[in-house]
């Protein structure tokens, strides 16, 4: 009997508005989507069509303003800031457009950030996990090196290996590539690709590149904040 | 706490300038609050060795009609009480076990009276004492730089420097040791200049002052001109007596009175004296200063006179009894227990601490402490408003970064941690290094052997040598006011680095 795979994000009637000045923005209008654990999945769309807003939410980084958002079977509109903070450091990991490393801390010690924030791993455990995740995105050579001394795909990849090194089981990324040139960019997905073969993690990034799109396996359409493809 | 402290380090030198900045207020302020500290605790500490080794003792006993505590330099001319019942009072202390030993004293003003009818009369403070009883109460207290001290048993007068110094301002008269000779040395800048017209004497007349011009014009011969071991700024202006010439001086009730039973013939001839200028206007012109004051009879002849051995001198009137404590005794403990006992037992007298009774001297120290406290509070006001206004930028600076920590699993708690840890370094570090560089400089001075003729000097330093000392409740104080300085200047800026949200550093970006 063929096993189906569970979904790892259900999302139902999702509604995000914003208020500008004397105006309500709806950036998302009741959105209905599933992912499926293991996914490799994109979410495609013009400036403005709510990607980020998306993200965001299923990352626990924003609230709905309707809707229900489960991530890893947590309901996530009812949980308090500490829950959420805990559901990001064990089931997501993040890898933003910017890189966002923390400047005082070398490759190796970036990576290691989120296991010493989960104080589960003995020091050696994590030490040897980061290790292999730096090897594993190419940066072996570079594990002493801060942020500032590493190109934009360097910076890119220690944020691919600090989101994965907690093996969570939903790696969000926003434009991971807006900042990189095309090569770089081809460079990390396919890491990330690489990743979601042997980590079995699912991966869900926004992207407005269509040359990125030929990395995705799934792709979600989205326009003025309703899917329109699936 | 490892990753915190390690980024919060790095974070501290990656932003030196701001850390720099921040660090040097805290240097400062630990720097001026330790050698401050170091420095008053120094003064407060030779203040009360030297008050009350080698002047007051520990506690003081007063009347309890003494309207103010403080006896011993009153500018504004209260005259000090009289105690009538000492034998009563000296079996209460007696039976104190806390109380090492005490000293009756007879202490008020006189005037200082001239040949010279010109000259202006001056003051002189009077201290009245068994000088033997003194020397085993303040050993090495004082010595005698011209003349001699007194022998047992001996009348007549001890002149401080500055005393004589003063009384040559007033009286034109240069006071030198009965049987000694001009030490030119030992001029004052006024006499040094007026040298060959200088008029020397070996004695002094003296009035008493009392409320109720009771007192006896009394001439005293000079045994010895005297320096005391130190804070001769204060002590300087007391001359030391014995106790019945200081009782007859004041018009007080002396034990000899008891003992010698003069006849008022005789009386009428030693009247003719005319060192007593009283005795010009007759034995009854001589008033009573209060029911314990009886009428003196001719000065010089009194001084001359030997009471005889078993004149009960403890029998006359005293103004105070110096009390010294036994060791460890507080000093409030001994106080509240002695006026306990004096109540008890209807001993019309109260006791206070020694620094209650030397007035302006004994609270100097915590005016200047009080002063030293407001102004490093200002300046660590200053300090939290720079820190506070510093760390909060840094906070809203690093949005990003913060946000990026708290989107990847940081709580709120690890972040703040992170800021207060930074802040705590910087304490530590800088605040640590103002401390340090104080103690050391506290712990350097006293080797430096400071020392200074300058009256206001003296008092600061407590005594004649500059001495600054650490007291381990400084530490405590100095140690206590940097971690207080660092919490209140960070709670704002943690308030903020805290309230960073993941969305706010996507936001940003």
């Amino acid at each position: 009997m063929k096993k189906t795979a569970k979904n790892i994000i259900e999302i139902s009637g999702l509604t995000k508005d914003y208020p500008l000045g004397n105006t309500t923005v709806n950036a998302l209008r009741g959105i209905d989507l599933n992912v499926q654990e293991g996914a490799f999945t994109s979410i495609i769309g013009p400036s403005g069509s709510g990607k980020t807003t998306l993200l965001n939410i299923i990352g626990c980084i924003d609230t709905a303003t309707r809707g229900s958002v489960k991530v890893a079977g947590h309901e996530i509109t009812g949980l308090n800031d500490k829950q959420i903070t805990d559901l990001r450091l064990h089931t997501i990991g993040f890898i933003f457009q910017t890189f966002n490393l923390i400047p005082v801390l070398d490759v190796l010690e970036n990576i290691e950030f989120p296991l010493l924030l989960m104080k589960k791993h003995s020091g050696a455990e994590i030490r040897q996990r980061a290790e292999k995740l730096a090897d594993l995105v190419g940066l072996g050579e570079h594990v002493k090196h801060r942020p500032a001394e590493l190109s934009g795909g360097q910076r890119q990849r220690v944020a691919i290996a600090r989101a994965l090194v907690t093996s969570p089981s939903l790696v969000l990324a926003d434009e991971p590539t807006a900042n990189l040139d095309s090569v770089t960019g081809g460079q990390i997905l396919e890491v990330m690709r690489q990743m979601n073969r042997l980590e079995k993690t699912t991966f869900i990034f926004s992207t407005h590149d269509a040359n990125v799109l030929k990395y995705a396996i799934g792709v979600t359409k989205l326009k003025d904040g309703v899917i329109t493809a699936n | 706490m490892q990753l915190i402290f390690k980024i919060a380090w790095r974070n501290i030198l990656r932003h030196k300038g701001k850390s720099l900045i921040i660090g040097l207020i805290l240097f400062l302020g630990s720097l001026l609050m330790t050698v401050g500290n170091g420095v008053i605790s120094g003064m407060d500490h030779g203040l009360e060795q030297n008050v009350v080794n080698g002047f007051l003792g520990d506690v003081v006993i007063i009347s309890e009609k003494q309207k103010t505590d403080n006896i011993l330099l009153d500018f504004t001319g209260t005259l000090i009480e009289p105690i009538t019942n000492y034998p009563q009072i000296k079996k209460l202390l007696q039976a104190e076990r806390f109380v090492s030993r005490f000293l009756p004293a007879g202490k008020n003003m006189s005037l200082a009276l001239s040949d010279d009818y010109n000259a202006t009369p001056g003051f002189a403070y009077l201290l009245g004492v068994d000088f033997a009883e003194y020397q085993a109460m303040f050993p090495d207290s004082l010595k005698a730089l011209e003349g001699r001290l007194f022998k047992p048993g001996e009348r007549g007068i001890l002149v401080p420097k500055k005393a004589r110094d003063e009384f040559y301002n007033f009286t034109n008269r240069w006071l030198i040791p009965e049987g000694c000779s001009l030490v030119e040395a030992n001029l004052s800048k006024d006499a040094k200049e007026n040298l060959k017209t200088i008029i020397k004497a070996d004695n002094i007349v003296l009035l008493g002052m009392n409320e109720n011009n009771s007192s006896t014009d009394l001439r005293f011969g000079i045994k010895g001109v005297i320096a005391y071991r130190t804070l001769n700024t204060i002590f300087g202006h007391f001359s030391i007596t014995d106790i019945e010439s200081y009782r007859e001086c004041l018009g007080y009730f002396s034990s000899s009175a008891h003992a010698i039973q003069v006849a008022k013939e005789d009386q009428k001839l030693l009247d003719l004296d005319t060192t007593n200028l009283d005795s010009l206007f007759g034995t009854e012109s001589l008033m009573v200063s209060n029911p314990q004051a009886k009428p003196t009879p001719a000065p010089a002849a009194i001084a001359a006179a030997k009471a005889p051995a078993d004149v009960d001198i403890e029998a006359g009137v005293y103004n105070m009894i110096f009390v010294k404590l036994k060791k460890g005794t507080s000093y409030n403990y001994a106080v509240s227990q002695l006026n306990k006992i004096f109540t008890a037992n209807q001993a019309k007298v109260r006791a206070v601490t020694w620094k209650k009774a030397s007035g302006f001297i004994g609270s100097m120290t915590t005016i200047i402490k009080g002063s030293l406290l407001a102004f490093v509070s200002l300046l660590f006001l200053v300090a939290i408003i720079i820190i506070v206004n510093t760390l909060t930028m840094a906070a809203l600076e690093r949005t990003p970064e913060l946000g990026m920590m708290r989107a990847i699993g940081a709580q709120k708690q690890f972040v703040r941690l992170m800021f207060l840890s930074e802040t705590a370094i910087l304490s530590l570090v800088f605040g640590g290094a103002g401390f340090l560089l104080g103690a050391i400089i506290v712990n350097l001075i006293p080797m430096l052997n400071i020392t200074s003729a300058n009256d206001m000097v003296q008092l600061l330093y407590g005594g004649d040598i500059f001495h600054p000392l650490l007291k381990w409740t400084d530490i405590v104080v100095t140690l206590l006011e940097l971690s207080l300085v660092t919490l209140i200047a960070a709670i704002y800026p943690i308030r903020v680095a805290g309230g960073i949200k993941p969305l706010d550093a996507i936001a940003r970006d």
